[in-house]
């Protein structure tokens, strides 16, 4: 995955391994609330004001596509479909 | 905000555990306790926890935060009602 370096300023090596132990621990708990997440009914909300429904299936590492199903549109109900984490301002869901 | 997206791991650390206010790019308000910054997006997961039980989970990407304030730092007890939402009961004794 494309995990970004950290920029310029820390050449310390105590302030990189400490820098990468609150990354880690913040990407951990990050990938917990995607599981939390999955199966359940998310409503997302997209740029110029459109909102959809959608159960939640699985993202890719770099959080770039979500994989939904049942999605929910003004056009009507889409299958299965990708949604696209640039489109997305918010997400929300009931846990 | 446009730098939210560049911050290093540390300083999207202090959010944990705190209640923010975020504003995103269509100009809306969200308010929650923090659970986490994903490093890779920037992303922040907001929690509200509800009266009758159980919270609801607000996700801003990224790339749509403007703004993010502090309102009131959390002390333990938000800190371990937060992290009993997300991670399973075995967990709990290895996270600090």
């Amino acid at each position: 995955t494309t995990i970004s370096a950290s920029t310029g300023s820390e050449t310390d090596a105590g302030n990189t391994e400490e820098e990468q132990r609150l990354r880690s621990e913040l990407r951990e708990r990050f990938l917990r609330n995607l599981i939390a997440m999955t199966g359940k009914q998310v409503q997302f909300k997209l740029y110029e004001k459109v909102q959809v429904q959608a159960k939640f299936g699985a993202s890719d590492i770099d959080i770039l596509n979500f994989q939904v199903s049942d999605l929910q549109t003004p056009l009507g109900v889409q299958k299965e479909a990708l949604l696209r984490c640039q489109d997305m301002i918010s997400f929300s869901f009931d846990l | 905000m446009s730098e939210w997206c560049n911050m290093l791991p540390q300083e999207w650390y202090k959010y944990v555990n705190q209640e923010v206010k975020v504003t995103t790019r269509d100009k809306q308000q969200h308010e929650g306790w923090v659970f986490t910054v994903d490093p890779v997006s920037a992303s922040v997961v907001l929690v509200t926890f509800l009266e009758k039980g159980g919270a609801f989970v607000m996700v801003v990407l990224g790339h749509a935060v403007r703004d993010v304030q502090i309102l009131r730092g959390g002390d333990d007890e938000i800190a371990s009602r937060l992290r009993s939402l997300f991670m399973p009961a075995g967990c709990q004794a290895f996270t600090s």
